[in-house]
Formats: C-alpha cells, sequence, structure tokens
C-alpha cells in the first residue's frame, strides 16, 4: 500500500527558521505548477536579490497553511479563496505577489448530457481531500444540487472504473492526467466560463512577516516574478529545472504531463490571451469573490483589500 | 538509295517496346496485387501468432490472479464469522499471506469507528518482511487515510470486487502492488469492511519480458488508466502513459486503441516511434483489464515480404532484358525480309525489274508479300515489252503522219504573198489542221486575168478526210482551167469524188472565179459556210445557193452565182472550224461574232486580217483543244 515517505516525516517537524532565511512552500508537491520559482532559484534571483532561500515542498499531513502557522515556513503559495477563508478565520495573511488571474476548475464529466452545474444533481462528484473545492460546495449549496462528494487522491482510477459519475479537475493537472490515460471526457464545464472566474495562485506571508521584513517580501516577490518571466520564454528549460525538483520529491509523473501542465499556468497568467502577466491581484476580482464568500457563509464580513495586498 | 530507320522507329523497335510496356505493366500490375496480398497475408499471421503468444502469457497471469482471488474470496467468509473478535482480525490477515504465495501483504480495513466510536481507523495488515517472515500491524492512521485509497474507495463505491491499478510501493517492498480488495457486508447490507490481499508484480515484469514473438520486438503491459506496467526502459514504468510520450504519429486506429485499452479488449494498432513505423498488438488480461503488448518495428515484421518482393523485382527486371533482346531479335528476323523487299522495290523502281527477291520459307504475309512482287515483276516486265513494241508503232505511224502532212500542206499555196507582182489583187489563207492531217482544204491561181479559188471541207478528220482532201485539191487544179464558170468545176469535182466513194465521204467546197478586169465574181456553193463580204459599205454573208455538198449524187446540178464587186471589196471564206470553235464553255464562237470580227478589222490588209481572226478564235477558245481543221482564206480586190 501506498506509504507516505520517511523524507516527508521528517520535514514535518517544526523547523526555527533563521531571522535571515527564508523558507519557501508551494501549496502542493513538486510540479510545473510552481516552475517559476524553481526557476528563480536555479538562476540565482534570490540570491541577487540578497535573499537566503530555501524551498521545503508540503506533505499530506502537513499542508502549507499549516506549515505558515507552525513556522516551518515563511513564505507560501495558496490559492486566493483558500487565503482569503484563512484571513476570516482568523489568521492575517498578505498578498505579495499574484501569479494566476483565472480560475483552472472544471467538472470532467462522463455522461455527455451533464452540460452545466444543474444537470450535475445527486451525481457522485470527485474532489480533493486535500480542499480546492469551496467553490463546487458553493455552487451546490447554492443550486441545491445534493452532490455526493467523494475524496480522491486521484481521480482517474475513481473515474475509469466507473465509480464516480464526474471529478473536479484541475486544467493544468487532472484534466491533462485523465487525457494521458486515454480517457475521453463526456463534456468539461469550466468555472470560468459560468461566472466563477476567480484568480487562483498567489505568494502570501503572515502580516507579521510581512511588518519586519518589507523589502525582503518585495525582494521575494520581484525574483519570483522574474522567474516566472524567464520560464515564459525557456519552457522547456524550465522542465528541466522542474524534473530537478520532482525526482527529488519522487513524484510519479511525465514530461508531457508537465508540459501541458507549465502551458496552462503561463496561459491562466495573462488577463487576456497573448497579454503580459501583470502579478497584480485586481481589487475588482478580490471584491466579487469577497461579496460570494461573505454570501455563502464563507466569510463572516468582508475583507479590506488594501490590508489583504498590504497596502494598509 | 537506302535510308537509314532509327532502332526506335523501326518495326522491330516500337513493337518491343510496345511489348515492354505492356508486360511492365502487366508485371506491376501482378507485382502490387501480389504484394499487397502477401502484406496482408502476413499480417494476418503476424497478429495471430502475436495475439497466441500474449494469449499464452496473459494466461499465466490470470492463473495467479486467480488465485489470489480464491485465496481472498476464501478468507472473506472468516471474518464475516469472526468479525465480533477484533483481535483476530489479525491472524486472518497473516493465514491470507500463508495461504498464498504471491500475496505480499493483506488487509482486512473497517469502516471508521466500527469497533471504537473512538477509533476512525482499523486495519489488520500483514506483510512479508525482508526474510520471508510475516509482520501483522495496524495500517490505518491520519498519515495513512486509507478510507480515500482507490483499493478501499472504488470497491466500496461499486459495491463489489476490485483490482486496484498498479502502484509503487514506496513505504514497503519498493516494488510494483496491486491490490484485490473485496467489500464485506452485515446481514443488512452494510457494508463494515473492505478484505484486501497485495499482489506484488515483480514476477509480471518478466513473464511479459520473456514473451519473443518477433527478433527486434519487445513487450509491455499497461494498465487501464494506460500506465506503463511493463516497458524496456524502467523509467517509463508508472511515470508514463501509453499517451504521453512514446509514439509521435499514431494512425487513426488511436481512439479504438483507447477504447480497447479501457473496455478490456484486445487489437493492433501501427504506431509512429522515432520516425519509424512499428506494430503493437495489445490483449487484454480480463480480470484486471491492463493490456499486454507485443511493439514490433514494421520492416521486422514484413521483412520476409520486403525479401521477397526485392527478389521478384530483380527476376523481373532479368526477365523483362532478357525478353527485350529476344523480342528484338525475333521481330528483326520477321522484319528482315522487308527491308529487303523495300531495296528490291528500289531496284525495280530504277529499272531492275528482275532483281532477286528474298527468299520466303514461312508461310505467312511475307509470303503473300513475295507473291505479290514476283506477280508485279512479270507484270512490269511484259508491260514493258508492250510498251516498247506499242511506242515503236506509234513513233512510225507518227513519222509517217509527219510526212503525210507535210505532203499535204506541200499541197496548198504557203507562199504569201502569191501575186506580188499584181496591185489588184491581195490575198492570205492559213490552215491549222486540227491532227496531223486534216480534212480543209483551200487552194488558188490565176488563170487569164481570173482568179480561181476553192475552200472545202471534208468530212470527218485525220487520214480519211486528208486523202480526200488531197483528191480533191489535185482535182480542182486539173479541172478547173477546163471550165469557166464555178458551176462546171463543181460539177466535174462531184462527178469525180462521187466515183467509188465507197466509205460515203463528202465535201462541202466554196469554188468562186473572180474577173480581175471586171470585177465580176462568180462562184458556187456545195454544202459550205457562206463567205462574208467585205464592201466599204457593208460587212454581210454572201447569199449563197445551198447546193449539196461534193461526193454523195453524181450529176448533180450544181448552180452557180454571181455578183459583181467593187474595188477594194474583201471576201473572207473560211470553213466551219473558224464558226464552231469552241471555248472551255463548250460556246461556239458563232456567226455574229465572226461578222463583228470581220468588221472591226475591215480596214486591215489580208494577212493581217487572217493573222487576227486565227488569234481571236484562239482567244475564244481560251486554250481549248482545237476539235475542227480552221481554214480562213480572205481576199481583196483592189
Amino acid at each position: 500500500m501506498k506509504k507516505i515517505p520517511a523524507f516527508f516525516l521528517a520535514l514535518m517537524t517544526s523547523v526555527a527558521l533563521d531571522a535571515q532565511e527564508i523558507v519557501f512552500t508551494p501549496q502542493w508537491t513538486a510540479q510545473s505548477q510552481f516552475a517559476g520559482y524553481y526557476a528563480a532559484y536555479e538562476l540565482g534571483y534570490y540570491k541577487q536579490a540578497g535573499l537566503d532561500v530555501s524551498i521545503v515542498h508540503p506533505t499530506q499531513s502537513n499542508p502549507t497553511l499549516n506549515r505558515l502557522k507552525e513556522g516551518s515556513c515563511n513564505v507560501i503559495t495558496l490559492e486566493l479563496i483558500q487565503a482569503m477563508m484563512a484571513n476570516g478565520q482568523g489568521e492575517s495573511l498578505v498578498n505579495i505577489l499574484q501569479t494566476t488571474q483565472h480560475s483552472t476548475l472544471s467538472v470532467f464529466v462522463r455522461n455527455p448530457q451533464v452540460k452545466e452545474f444543474e444537470d450535475l444533481k445527486e451525481c457522485r462528484v470527485g474532489t480533493w481531500t486535500a480542499g480546492f473545492s469551496e467553490i463546487p460546495h458553493m455552487i451546490d449549496q447554492d443550486k441545491n444540487l445534493n452532490i455526493r462528494w467523494i475524496s480522491f487522491m486521484s481521480p482517474v482510477n475513481l473515474f475509469i472504473s466507473g465509480a464516480i459519475d464526474a471529478t473536479l479537475a484541475k486544467t493544468y493537472n487532472e484534466k491533462i492526467l485523465m487525457k494521458l490515460a486515454g480517457i475521453k471526457p463526456g463534456n468539461i464545464i469550466f468555472f470560468s466560463e459560468n461566472g466563477y472566474d476567480y484568480p487562483e495562485d498567489g505568494i502570501y506571508v503572515t502580516r507579521a512577516f510581512y511588518r519586519r521584513n518589507i523589502e525582503k517580501c518585495r525582494a521575494f516577490a520581484e525574483a519570483s516574478r522574474k522567474g516566472w518571466e524567464w520560464v515564459r520564454t525557456h519552457r522547456e528549460e524550465a522542465l528541466d529545472i522542474t524534473f530537478k525538483y520532482i525526482k527529488a520529491e519522487n513524484v510519479a509523473t511525465n514530461r508531457q504531463h508537465q508540459r501541458e501542465m507549465l502551458d496552462e499556468i503561463l496561459r491562466v497568467q495573462e488577463d487576456k490571451a497573448g497579454d503580459t502577466p501583470s502579478y497584480i491581484l485586481k481589487e475588482e476580482d478580490f471584491n466579487r469573490l469577497n461579496d460570494a464568500l461573505v454570501r455563502y457563509g464563507y466569510l463572516p464580513s468582508a475583507l479590506n483589500f488594501d490590508g489583504f495586498t498590504a497596502g494598509e | 538509295m537506302e535510308r537509314r530507320i532509327s532502332i526506335f522507329k523501326s518495326i522491330s523497335g516500337r513493337l518491343t517496346i510496345q511489348v515492354l510496356l505492356v508486360s511492365a505493366c502487366l508485371f506491376l500490375f501482378s507485382f502490387i496485387l501480389f504484394y499487397e496480398m502477401s502484406v496482408k497475408k502476413v499480417e494476418e499471421v503476424a497478429v495471430q501468432h502475436a495475439h497466441s503468444e500474449l494469449a499464452s502469457t496473459i494466461n499465466q497471469i490470470e492463473n495467479v490472479l486467480t488465485s489470489v482471488k480464491v485465496a481472498v474470496e476464501n478468507t472473506a467468509w472468516y471474518v464475516e464469522e469472526h468479525r465480533e473478535s477484533k483481535e483476530l482480525m489479525y491472524s486472518i490477515t497473516k493465514t491470507l499471506l500463508s495461504n498464498n504465495d504471491f500475496i505480499h501483504g493483506a488487509s482486512v480495513a473497517f469502516e471508521p469507528y466500527f469497533y471504537d466510536s473512538e477509533e476512525k481507523y482499523f486495519a489488520p495488515y500483514s506483510y512479508r518482511g525482508e526474510n520471508g517472515n510475516i509482520i501483522t500491524k495496524q495500517l490505518g492512521n491520519e498519515e495513512y487515510d486509507y478510507h480515500h485509497m482507490d483499493w478501499y474507495q472504488i470497491p466500496k463505491l461499486l459495491e463489489q470486487a476490485y483490482w486496484s491499478e498498479p502502484y509503487y510501493d514506496n513505504g514497503g517492498g519498493e516494488m510494483m502492488m496491486t491490490t484485490y480488495s473485496k467489500p464485506l457486508y452485515d446481514a443488512y447490507g452494510n457494508l463494515y469492511a473492505i478484505i484486501s490481499a497485495d499482489v506484488s508484480l515483480h514476477w509480471l515484469t518478466g513473464l511479459v519480458t520473456d514473451i519473443k514473438a518477433f527478433p527486434e520486438s519487445y513487450n509491455i503491459m499497461i494498465s487501464r488508466a494506460a500506465s506503463y506496467l511493463v516497458h524496456p526502459e524502467r523509467d517509463m514504468i508508472l511515470n508514463e502513459t501509453i499517451f504521453s510520450t512514446e509514439y509521435e504519429k499514431p494512425d487513426s486506429r488511436i481512439e479504438k486503441m483507447q477504447d480497447d485499452i479501457i473496455n478490456c479488449r484486445g487489437g493492433e494498432i501501427v504506431l509512429i516511434k522515432n520516425s519509424e513505423k512499428h506494430f503493437m498488438f495489445y490483449s487484454p488480461v480480463e480480470t484486471t483489464c491492463w493490456s499486454v503488448g507485443i511493439v514490433c518495428p514494421f520492416d521486422v515484421v514484413f521483412a520476409s515480404v520486403q525479401k521477397l518482393g526485392n527478389t521478384v523485382i530483380i527476376v523481373a527486371i532479368i526477365a523483362l532484358l532478357l525478353m527485350i533482346i529476344i523480342c528484338y531479335r525475333s521481330i528483326r528476323k520477321i522484319t528482315g525480309p522487308i527491308h529487303e523487299f523495300a531495296s528490291a522495290a528500289v531496284e525495280i523502281a530504277g529499272g531492275d525489274f528482275n532483281v532477286p527477291l528474298p527468299k520466303i520459307r514461312t508461310e505467312d504475309e511475307l509470303m503473300l508479300l513475295n507473291e505479290s512482287f514476283e506477280f508485279m515483276q512479270k507484270s512490269l516486265n511484259s508491260y514493258i515489252e508492250e510498251l516498247k513494241s506499242t511506242t515503236a508503232k506509234k513513233e512510225r505511224i507518227e513519222s509517217e503522219l509527219r510526212i503525210a502532212s507535210e505532203i499535204q500542206m506541200g499541197m496548198i499555196p504557203k507562199i504569201f504573198p502569191p501575186f506580188p507582182e499584181r496591185a489588184d489583187l491581195e490575198l492570205f489563207a492559213k490552215l491549222i489542221p486540227a491532227k496531223e492531217v486534216g480534212g480543209d482544204l483551200y487552194d488558188f491561181f490565176i488563170e487569164d486575168e481570173k482568179l480561181y479559188f476553192i475552200v472545202g471541207d471534208v468530212s470527218g478528220k485525220g487520214v480519211p478526210a486528208s486523202l480526200v482532201m488531197a483528191v480533191t485539191c489535185r482535182l480542182f487544179r486539173t479541172i478547173s482551167s477546163h471550165f469557166d464558170t464555178p458551176e462546171g468545176i463543181m460539177t466535174a469535182l462531184n462527178n469525180s469524188l462521187s466515183e467509188n466513194n465507197a466509205s460515203n465521204m463528202f465535201c462541202t467546197a466554196f469554188v468562186g472565179i473572180l474577173d480581175l478586169r471586171t470585177g465580176t465574181l462568180k462562184y458556187c456553193n456545195a454544202g459550205h459556210n457562206a463567205p462574208v463580204l467585205v464592201t466599204a459599205d457593208a460587212t454581210t454573208f454572201m447569199e449563197v445557193n445551198p447546193n449539196l455538198p461534193l461526193g454523195l449524187f453524181p450529176d448533180f446540178p450544181y448552180e452557180g452565182q454571181c455578183i459583181d464587186i467593187a474595188r477594194n471589196t474583201g471576201i473572207y471564206i473560211y470553213t466551219d472550224g473558224v464558226t464552231e470553235a469552241e471555248n472551255t464553255d463548250k460556246e461556239l464562237y458563232s456567226d455574229e461574232r465572226l461578222l463583228d470580227f470581220i468588221r472591226n478589222n475591215a480596214d486591215s490588209d489580208s494577212q493581217d486580217m487572217v493573222e487576227a481572226s486565227f488569234a481571236d478564235i484562239a482567244r475564244h477558245a481560251d486554250g481549248a483543244d482545237q476539235s475542227d481543221d480552221i481554214t480562213v482564206m480572205y481576199f481583196r480586190y483592189r
């Protein structure tokens, strides 16, 4: 049976951070979703900015936000919705760089007759054990769909075996995995095309850390942005760098999967197709999500944009 | 001179090329047909062979999987029987391991809080240690949340036993595993546990790799989710799927393969790998829906056909070359005599009718040609002999006629002016026979200051007419001086010509006697054209009695006539060759045209009048052959 590697267990213990050190933890295991950070590190952009950065990936039992809370890392990536909900629950996270501008959520459906969310009524739909499903749950609640959510580590086998009718799929990950497994969808419902197009990945620190290290945070954000810009023009080299981390983390994947993942991540970094990414969280997008989260009770009250983006 | 014909234009060359082209086309068509059929047959055989090899291996895999399945099934009832005894579950998992050597680990994993409301995870698990000893432990915890593992969750959702997709066991044996899980239900149909057996797939790699279906082929195994389970490159295993990288350009059957793999069906597909075509034959392990495949370069599968094809092409090229040589030589042998016939024809055309012909022994078209040539030679020889004889005869006749013509022309006055010493008479005459000799005649002489003249036309043309003309001329000269009237002369001529005229020849004639002293013109007409009288006032036909032509009826009473003509009066006497001269449109010269012509030339002297008259007749004829003798005599009394 699958076992959690000893390597991750070692990382679970809290690490006392040196005052000058930045421990950066992306929200998932090594993959090209984080190629910009790996590139910034490998190309020495962090060093050039005077930063002593180490990249440590999360584990299933000790996810990113936990690690930030316990102090074993000080800079993380999160999806916007997770960061806002964390702040709503008493955390005080500050967005120092917004990397993607669009939703990558989709529903990969077996039955071609299922064309919109309403058609998913009482269906078995796969979802991540790790979360990322707040908006689908919101829709389920809003539309009274009574969906039976089935948590998964990977949806491929569940879907092939016929155990689920549909599954949530990130366009940069599970959707590609399904394709590479030779599975043809009956249909794919994209959240971005159905009024739920919210920005996702961004870099976050705690407000306390931010106040103490404003310049360091800005330098990290700038070096990370440079890393992403390099990746945009050096995709295959970026994949080579990413695979160093994938091998170190012993992640089972393949280059085609990572290549398509990177292409998709770079696509959602653009406001519109062909635009140069702004790497800025727009107040308008923030407010749309803020309203939705308050409306469905995921936030007790609306968050302040300036506070969230350290504009204070 | 013998003409050289280029080899490509010769019959032998062209026939050879045509035969070659037809043969080459037929060969090409046959070869393509043969090749296509061979390829199809070889492909069928290869498919059969590959699937037979796969079936044998798959059978062995199925046996192992079935044994595991049976072991689990046989243990499941024991769990059900003793499910109240939590501790016994550990020994049950141990027993399961003992019962089947292929089972690497076994567990009975319970639903959350089954035994204890505080205990979310309870999954007794036994597995083989490094030394082969069996180790037992409780598997589930927060870190290993088995309730969301495929091996637990899928059979639970499907409510049936399930073989998991193979996975790499990082924590335990560091090997590829699959898990067979069976859901267990209580008497009320509620699921309470999943019993499972982990099977190491180490043995599988050897089994699949050992298939040797074709030289240079390699074998793969893929899961239902298309992940490589067995592949010659270890890095591919569980990392790559068959659709992720390896094949650059699968053919249109790729979608069928996708369906086949997911739906547990076998088949074959052509794939492009490293720019080289490959066959992939695949068959499913039905128990787990994995597929075992044999990948083989196209060239290897079809090597025998390729080799056979090459041999056939080489043999065919040699055969075609031999055929060209044999065909060309044979056709040349057949067509060779045609060259000799052509040379013989040239010789014959040059006059050598007895040139030897090629000897033909075959009874074919050439023999017919030979016979035709021989017949032609004989015909030509006889024709030429005949021609020689005819030509000699013709030459002799022509020579005689020439002499006759000279004689005839010698019988009529040819010296003009005939009476240069006389100022009171100007006379010119001309006779042009239609053939060498003719029947027209004219004559004149002066005796006792009287001009005796005659213009006549014997019926018919040629030699008979010329003889009568000669007689008439001679008679006129002999008789005229004995008569002083034209009718006397005419009667005498008639009687002489009528005698012994067996051939009924006759002669029209106009005879006149002009007294040069008085201008009295006595004349007698014997069926002849009326002469034209040209005076200062008028140009008219003379009034003449018709009378009968000479030679028809002896003693016919010819009547004479008489007029007095003034000085400067002209008399134009002619034969019907003038007025009946035809042009190419068969239009006659006519009396009217004659009168007009004479009227317009009334002032001309006699020679100019006669010469101009002949020129006008020639103008009218416009190249048409002269059909009758033409005679004109014109004199002017001054």
